[in-house]
């Protein structure tokens, strides 16, 4: 019983506790008002929990010169992407190459120190962290701050050092939220020192929050299972019951919690009470430690009371449902040697984000995924779950790329031949447009222009028509020409002369109007020379270019192509590895529960004889003694 | 017998230290003592990041180079009033995407998130970039608005902003449109 009761305690409720960090697996990152478009799609992905999307990004926008205006904001995130996929070394040294640059201005450093700390801190190096923890104090967002505190307060009763731990959780002052946290540690801590009082005052506090919070609703319910139990060993049931009463009947810790009230009822001789509790325990999940106890406490209790017979019914009704449970624990173990508890696995939250855990409980029905969240509640199989999973999505990953590369490399030989087989054309082309005879011709026009105007020479802007007419003027007047002093063409002679006024009138009265037009004409001419020059040297950049260009790519394509390949093989290898060493995690523990359940059935069993040789023997019917470890 | 198992019980329920799985959760083991298949999983985890930089890079270079290459991204401004449904973008009277935003995106453009709608090539010259919004501005009204702008694309890679933004005065969203070089 003791070891069963070991079993269970091990399983029910931590002293300390943190919180869960909140959605943003980083939290705090200072905000930034984003000044590359490049920085904000990073941003786009981590603000989805897309770590891994948004880490790519990053390094790669990084290499491309893109997050000039964010250069310390992105390796400070660079750092938080590489903690929050526990990549914990390399993290380390992005956030000490921070601090390690003068340059780095100090809400950097000050960021960069707390995830250092936090670093340290999951490493177990509780010193270090502390020293780093302490010198992030500063410009750290309120959440952070509080946490800080909370974690330096934690190194320090990890470290045993109480008296210290409870000096820095004393006067706390930050959020509620962290606060209640603060309170729960300190009171554990005070416990544990000897200060029982000051320490279930402070648990006591957590224990009645008013919260909607479903963290701080757990962390509740913890609190008054460590108070409902620190009661029960003082001998004090009463007192036990009321905390005990106070965890939800639907929360995790509530098979332990009914379990304890059931015990605080029985320690003060109260079997009947004591009965509904572990009654409600029996309608549970027989995996769970409080359940599988309640179905031998239920009939002890009836025997307490003098009812045997209905002690008799329960221990059979026990015996029946641990051989139910060690039968179905048996196919389970069948299902994960073939390797389909980790199929199972893999079904749930397909996408890679967050949420998948919870979505573990929701499997349907079936031997492979029956113990599946159960086996999440051992760290070492969640820890080994995440890297199994992380595996899975990098072999997909891989696999994806390796489509791609082929067609890459398809790409690539195509514009090859393509670039081969138009370049005739192309230069044929090229070679018919001759830019600089054109540029000639429009640098003539222009100082034409240019002429036309500084000597106001109406003429030279003329309409073909006008300048016909002008053609035919001159005509008239060389013809006119070869007869002076003859009246006859009098005549002739005034009415040219009246012909070319007018015509120089019109010329003059359009001169405006004409030089704006052809400054604007030789404007666009401009351009589109310019446009035409521009194009011609591009087109010979690229023609000259396109090969060394290509190549370079294809052999960029031929780099790469080996090291996805070699890649792969090692993920899957690895995730091969990860997928023994998580089925025998399972078996482990399913073959833990099922020796338990045989344990369990045979103190059943021997209950049930000792109650039958009782009543065969004619004597009054004994209470069957508390079965021994 | 029972009182030494709840006291045992109760001194195992003070002195289990269990953390929340979180990035701060001591080690179950340090890191030296990491197994082997561990660091190969870290270290794998590190190359295929790095691999995936280097490939999405080729991506970008063989697909979309930078002489044409043009990226059409949506922003919004957090205190917008707009919930954002959908863009449509068409490129010289071309559509070349339609996106529908999932809760998720709507949430990380309002956070300072942007958002690469269209990544595509572009000859040199002028070209018509119009972006019609869906969504839903106050009192869960419905929106469609319309934003157009002509883009000169030269040698360069080209970077069009399509920026939702709240105007308090109004209460309206805004659509304003920038380029980046």
């Amino acid at each position: 019983m003791l070891r069963k009761l070991l079993i269970l305690a091990t399983l029910a409720c931590p002293a300390f506790a943190a919180p869960v960090v909140e959605l943003d697996a980083i939290p705090g990152l200072p905000a930034v008002k984003v000044q590359d478009l490049h920085y904000g799609d990073v941003l786009f992905y981590f603000y989805q929990h897309d770590h891994f999307d948004a880490l790519v990004r990053l390094a790669a926008y990084h290499d491309q010169g893109r997050l000039t205006s964010h250069a310390r904001d992105a390796e400070l995130l660079r750092g938080g992407l590489y903690l929050s996929l526990g990549q914990h070394r390399e993290a380390r040294e992005i956030f000490e190459r921070l601090l390690s640059d003068a340059s780095t201005p100090q809400p950097v450093r000050d960021q960069a120190w707390y995830y250092l700390g936090k670093i340290l801190y999951a490493a177990g190096l509780y010193e270090e962290s502390d020293r780093a923890l302490r010198h992030s104090a500063g410009s750290l967002a309120v959440d952070q701050e509080a946490e800080r505190r909370l974690l330096i307060a934690q190194g320090l009763l990890y470290r045993k050092q109480y008296e210290q731990a409870i000096a820095e959780l004393s006067n706390w002052d930050g959020p509620r939220y962290w606060l209640a946290y603060g309170q729960f540690n300190l009171g554990v801590a005070l416990v544990r020192v000897g200060q029982k009082e000051r320490g279930l005052a402070l648990l006591d506090s957590v224990g009645q929050l008013v919260t909607k919070w479903p963290e701080l609703m757990a962390l509740r319910d913890k609190a008054n299972l460590a108070i409902g139990y620190a009661h029960l060993q003082a001998g004090e049931p009463a007192a036990a019951r009321l905390a005990l009463d106070r965890v939800r009947l639907a929360g995790p810790q509530s098979s332990k919690a009914l379990l304890g009230a059931g015990w605080a009822d029985a320690t003060a001789k109260q079997y009947e009470t004591a009965l509904l509790p572990w009654q409600e325990l029996q309608g549970r999940n027989l995996l769970d430690a409080a359940v599988q106890e309640s179905y031998l406490a239920v009939p002890y209790a009836y025997a307490e009371l003098g009812a045997m017979a209905q002690a008799v019914e329960y221990y059979e009704k026990a015996i029946a449902a641990y051989d139910a449970e060690r039968s179905r624990i048996g196919e389970s173990i069948g299902a994960i040697q073939s390797g389909h508890l980790l199929d199972a696995a893999l079904k749930a939250g397909s996408d890679g984000r967050e949420g998948w855990f919870g979505q573990l409980a929701d499997l349907p029905e079936s031997p492979e995924s029956r113990y599946l969240y159960h086996l999440l509640a051992g760290n070492e199989f969640q820890e080994g779950l995440k890297n199994y999973r992380a595996l899975d999505a990098m072999a997909k990953n891989l696999s994806a790329w390796s489509d791609s590369l082929g067609a890459f490399t398809d790409m690539v030989e195509t514009r090859k031949q393509a670039f081969a087989e138009r370049l005739p054309a192309a230069d044929a082309r090229l070679a018919t447009v001759d830019v600089a005879t054109i540029n000639g011709r429009r640098d003539a026009l222009q100082a034409e222009f240019e002429a036309a105007v500084a000597a106001r020479d109406i003429e030279a802007l003329a309409t073909g028509d006008e300048r016909a007419q002008l053609d035919t003027l001159d005509a008239v007047d060389a013809e006119l020409a070869l007869h002076p002093g003859d009246s006859t063409y009098d005549d002739a002679r005034e009415k040219a002369r009246l012909a070319r006024g007018v015509l120089l009138w019109k010329l003059d009265d359009a001169w405006k109007v004409r030089t704006w037009q052809a400054s604007r004409a030789l404007r666009e001419l401009n351009a589109s020379v310019y446009d035409a020059r521009t194009r011609e040297t591009a087109s010979s950049r690229a023609r000259e270019g396109a090969p060394e260009r290509t190549a370079a790519l294809g052999a960029r394509v031929q780099t790469l192509s080996p090291r996805v390949a070699a890649l792969a093989v090692r993920v899957v290898d690895a995730k091969a590895g990860q997928g023994r060493r998580l089925a025998d995690i399972a078996i482990r523990e399913l073959e833990d529960q099922r020796k338990r359940l045989d344990e369990y059935s045979v103190q059943a069993r021997y209950a049930l004889a000792t109650i039958y040789d009782r009543a065969t023997a004619g004597a009054a019917p004994a209470k069957p003694t508390e079965p021994a470890p | 017998m029972r009182s030494a198992i709840i006291s045992f019980l109760a001194g195992i329920v003070m002195s289990m230290p269990v953390l929340a799985g979180d990035t701060t959760e001591p080690a179950a083991e340090p890191a030296v003592g990491r197994s082997a298949l561990d660091s190969e999983v870290q270290s794998l985890r590190r190359e295929v990041v790095d691999l995936n930089r280097d490939l999405f890079m080729l991506e970008e270079d063989l697909l979309f180079p930078a002489s044409t290459q043009v990226a059409v991204f949506v922003s919004m401004d957090s205190s917008t009033f707009f919930a954002l449904d959908s863009v449509q973008l068409k490129v010289d009277d071309k559509e070349v995407a339609n996106y529908l935003y999932t809760a998720r995106e709507q949430d990380a453009l309002k956070r300072g998130g942007v958002h690469r709608l269209w990544l595509g090539n572009l000859k040199a010259g002028e070209h018509e970039v119009v972006a019609f919004f869906t969504g839903q501005g106050t009192h869960e009204r419905d929106y469609k608005r319309g934003t157009t702008l002509k883009v000169e694309k030269s040698v360069g890679a080209k970077y069009v902003e399509l920026k939702i933004s709240g105007k308090v005065s109004k209460l309206q969203p805004e659509f304003v449109v920038r380029v980046w070089e």
